[in-house]
């Protein structure tokens, strides 16, 4: 495995335990998959659409998110918003991320 | 059929196993028109067929897509191997030992031996262990392929994952608690008789070398495999409640009762096999017709295996039936705290 290979692992491992955060936080206001995908991204966080529909997926099944199917512009959307149980859970993820961030900040002066 | 719908019909193909694989392919149908809008709007044109090519591109394969919504596929997953190590561990030593002691006889009691004829001998045991061991492996891997969908992966912890309380310790043996490898050894040795009695029953007999080769002396009769359907029945059931107490990891009413039942069955069967017909093909006509043993020895030592196996199936059904009855004993006495 060469370097290159290497850094793009490790990246790719750090990112995957914040895209549930950041997916989370973003789904307030229903937003179907793509337009979801478009958000992250113009606030800098790319993620691929082979990560993020899965995750939506597995979210739901965890009873974090909630979905619906609505007919827009003669085409069918499966909306997504956080749960009751995801709302709950939110504040606890930001408290800890806000912690990794704080201890990660001391660590790496 | 546009190349979109060809490419949401080969991601789907892929994914017939995956639950609400027809809310995926909608979905994705659904992102890849948003996805092309969008990179027509920029284009300044409508998309075409180049447009779809490239986005499908980019996309990846059929193959690839699908895998993202495929949860990882084990024949025998993480939770469940450790389990699987120990059982094959200890049938493993089972069978090796059973075998080693069965070779050691047949050197014993086939001394003085010629060079060849001990290391022929050495090889067919070795190669028995050998072939054993990989028929047990396949069994074993089978019950635990099956035990890997059936059971919730929740329910299989070592020991030591679970939170461990000293005060533990201190605690009596929970009367209705099931210990997870009594009924996977119990699945796993009825799985076994399954296969030998009704796949293998030649391997049931006796063992003698005579000449340059070994044969094999049939001890069942007709009669035992015209009860064998009947003994399949209940060993089946035997799987079906040692699943379900895998499951649910403690003994409640409706389980103790398809024991009773069971149990019950199996002594009725055990009785009419007690009464009928001999199920044991060793007779002193049988063993004189061997060639290995005198009149008189035949006659007493056919007499003996007769009688043993009478003896045998009694000592079962009285056995069973003492099980029975603490079983029943449990379910009176004990049935207010009866987890239901």
């Amino acid at each position: 495995m060469t370097n290159t290979e290497s850094l793009e692992n490790v990246i790719l491992e750090l990112r995957r335990g914040v895209i549930v955060l950041a997916t989370l936080s973003q789904l307030g206001t229903e937003q179907y998959g793509y337009s979801l995908l478009k958000q992250l991204s113009d606030q800098g966080m790319e993620v691929d659409q082979g990560t993020l529909y899965p995750l939506l997926r597995r979210l739901e099944a965890q009873g974090l998110l909630e979905s619906v199917w609505k007919l827009e512009e003669a085409r069918p959307r499966r909306y997504y918003i956080i749960s009751a149980e995801g709302r709950k859970l939110l504040p606890k993820l930001k408290k800890e991320w806000a912690g990794i961030v704080s201890v990660m900040g001391k660590m790496l002066a | 059929m546009n190349l979109l719908d060809r490419y949401v019909t080969e991601v789907g193909k892929h994914l017939l196993l995956v639950k609400g694989h027809k809310d995926i392919e909608k979905e994705l149908r659904s992102t890849l028109e948003d996805m092309l809008e969008d990179r027509a709007q920029k284009a300044g044109r409508t998309s075409d067929e180049a447009m779809e090519m490239e986005l499908l591109n980019e996309y990846g394969s059929p193959r690839k897509v699908a895998a993202t919504y495929n949860p990882q596929l084990y024949l025998i997953g993480p939770h469940m191997f450790p389990f699987f190590l120990l059982v094959l561990k200890i049938v493993t030593l089972v069978i090796t030992t059973v075998l080693l002691i069965l070779t050691g006889l047949k050197i014993a009691t086939m001394s003085p031996m010629a060079g060849p004829e001990f290391a022929k001998t050495i090889g067919e045991g070795l190669l028995g262990i050998i072939s054993a061991i990989i028929a047990a492996f396949g069994n074993i891997v089978l019950v635990f392929a099956i035990l890997e969908r059936v059971v919730p992966a929740i329910d299989f912890k070592m020991d030591e994952e679970k939170e461990w309380d000293p005060a533990s310790l201190k605690q009596e043996t929970e009367p209705d608690e099931v210990k997870i490898w009594e009924p996977i050894l119990a699945i796993i040795f009825t799985f076994i008789a399954l296969s030998i009695f009704n796949y293998n029953p030649q391997l049931i007999g006796i063992y003698t070398f005579s000449g340059d080769k070994w044969s094999i002396i049939p001890i069942l009769t007709e009669a035992f495999f015209r009860w064998l359907p009947w003994i399949n029945i209940g060993w089946v059931f035997e799987i079906i409640l040692n699943g379900v107490l895998l499951r649910m990891g403690h003994w409640n009413m409706p389980t103790r009762i398809a024991s009773v039942g069971i149990k019950v069955f199996q002594i009725v069967i055990g009785t009419f096999m007690l009464t009928g017909p001999s199920i044991l093909a060793v007779t002193p006509k049988s063993l004189l017709a061997s060639g290995i043993f005198d009149a008189d020895s035949a006659q007493i030592l056919g007499a003996m295996a007769q009688n043993g196996v009478r003896g045998l199936i009694a000592l079962i059904i009285f056995i069973t039936g003492v099980d029975v009855i603490k079983t029943v004993y449990k379910l009176i006495t004990q049935s207010p705290s009866v987890k239901a």
